[in-house]
């Protein structure tokens, strides 16, 4: 597959995204979270679909950062190094679940997977708009699931899992950074570039409530990671 | 003889532009190419090219030229990786990487390096030797990919012998400084 053969999906709601980018045949790629699997929590089927999303999460995220620096060449190199690096972190975020998953019994293409984050975020035709969805806000928000992630493993008495989040969050918090970094650089240098990540933002809020089935809207809030986004140049009130 | 001061500045200024290209044909694979396994390894070497380019243009700018300058190799050597960048086989990725352009690359280096004088040269020499450690390093990981991933371990041979033979027909790929080599040109 060459990258210019990657076309675009309409899903649910009429909206159009980018299409997945290639999978292995024993992945079944599912365009709705409707068709995702479910277990009971805690359950060991429920921590191995959890690490298989995670595992192709990591994927996406790896996707979604080379996939910029083939997108924006002229970006400044300061920036480009910084996807470069967030490449590898989500190498080993993904060899890290990969290997809890199969210690656990599980394998590759054992639950659908869904490329909804590579679909949104490779719509954006800006670097900053990407970067303010991609690092800002979905990173910047598993910060916070991470963080309930490790308590809620240590609960399940999974301490080894609960490991891998918290050394994963950690690395998030510095993509999370450098992208905070450069926006608010912008803001300084050149406030108008920033309307792009606020389109950006502004479409991923409608497509949000598209894309999300009735039955799965959240039912209670994550609680804030407060040290984690602070390190992360978010300003915490 | 050695290389001057301009023309160690030209070669480092290539090597960049080189480097900052295969990080990005290596970037432009990962979302194309299926094998997981492979996505992965790819995705750890955009890293290391990439540092491999700031190191180089961290000593372009102690050669007088401007930080992470970069300079185009000759057209050629430059059409040779657009070609190798629109390869789609994950065999051949894999093999047109680590089988051809890494080793090409290492001797590349190792030629600069006894080109110039070790002490006169000293920072780039240790920028080289750092970069010669991540390339067999980087050969040994695509070799134990392929040890993993049996669908990428082999490639049609004749394909990857008149690559490896293509490249090098470029025995000079520095092309110098746009100016410069268009009054050296008219000199002459």
């Amino acid at each position: 597959m060459n990258h210019a053969d990657i076309g675009t999906i309409t899903v649910r709601g009429g909206v159009v995204l980018r299409a997945s980018p290639a999978r292995e045949p024993c992945f079944r790629v599912v365009e709705d979270q409707a068709r995702m699997a479910k277990f009971p929590d805690g359950s060991l089927e429920h921590r191995r679909e959890m690490l298989h999303g995670d595992l192709n999460e990591e994927v996406q995220s790896l996707e979604i950062a080379a996939q910029s620096l083939v997108d924006f060449p002229d970006a400044p190199w300061d920036i480009r190094l910084q996807l470069a690096r967030q490449c590898w972190d989500e190498v080993r975020h993904a060899r890290a679940f990969l290997a809890r998953l199969i210690e656990l019994g599980g394998h590759k293409g054992e639950f659908p997977i869904i490329n909804q984050e590579w679909g949104v975020v490779c719509m954006f035709d800006s670097l900053v708009g990407r970067l303010a969805v991609q690092n800002r806000l979905f990173e910047g928000g598993s910060l916070d699931v991470l963080k309930q992630g490790v308590e809620v493993l240590t609960g399940w008495g999974d301490p080894t899992t609960a490991e891998i989040l918290d050394a994963v969050a950690a690395d998030e918090v510095q993509h999370v950074r450098f992208a905070n970094g450069w926006l608010e650089r912008l803001r300084k240098e050149d406030p108008r570039s920033l309307l792009k990540a606020i389109a950006a933002m502004d479409a991923l809020r409608q497509w949000s409530l598209a894309l999300t089935p009735p039955e799965m809207k959240m039912e209670h809030d994550i609680p804030v990671n407060v040290e984690d986004r602070r390190d992360a140049g978010f300003t915490v009130e | 003889m050695q290389l001057n001061v301009k023309q160690r500045g030209d070669h480092v200024a290539t090597f960049r532009w080189i480097e900052v290209r295969v990080m990005e044909m290596l970037a432009r694979w990962v979302p194309t190419t299926p094998e997981t396994e492979v996505k992965l390894a790819f995705g750890t070497h955009i890293w290391d090219f990439a540092q491999h380019a700031d190191h180089l243009g961290k000593r372009t700018h102690e050669l007088r030229l401007p930080p992470q300058f970069s300079l185009a190799p000759v057209p050629g050597y430059a059409l040779f990786l657009a070609d190798l960048a629109e390869t789609t086989a994950s065999d051949r990725r894999v093999a047109a990487c680590y089988d051809c352009l890494l080793p090409a690359l290492e001797r590349r280096y190792r030629e600069y390096a006894s080109r110039v004088d070790p002490l006169l040269d000293g920072p780039t020499l240790r920028i080289v030797e750092h970069i010669l450690f991540d390339l067999a390093r980087m050969q040994k990981e695509g070799q134990a990919l392929r040890d993993e991933v049996p669908a990428v371990a082999t490639t049609d041979a004749a394909w990857i012998a008149a690559l490896r033979r293509h490249e090098m027909e470029f025995t000079d790929i520095v092309l110098g400084r746009p100016a410069e080599a268009a009054a050296e040109r008219d000199a002459a």
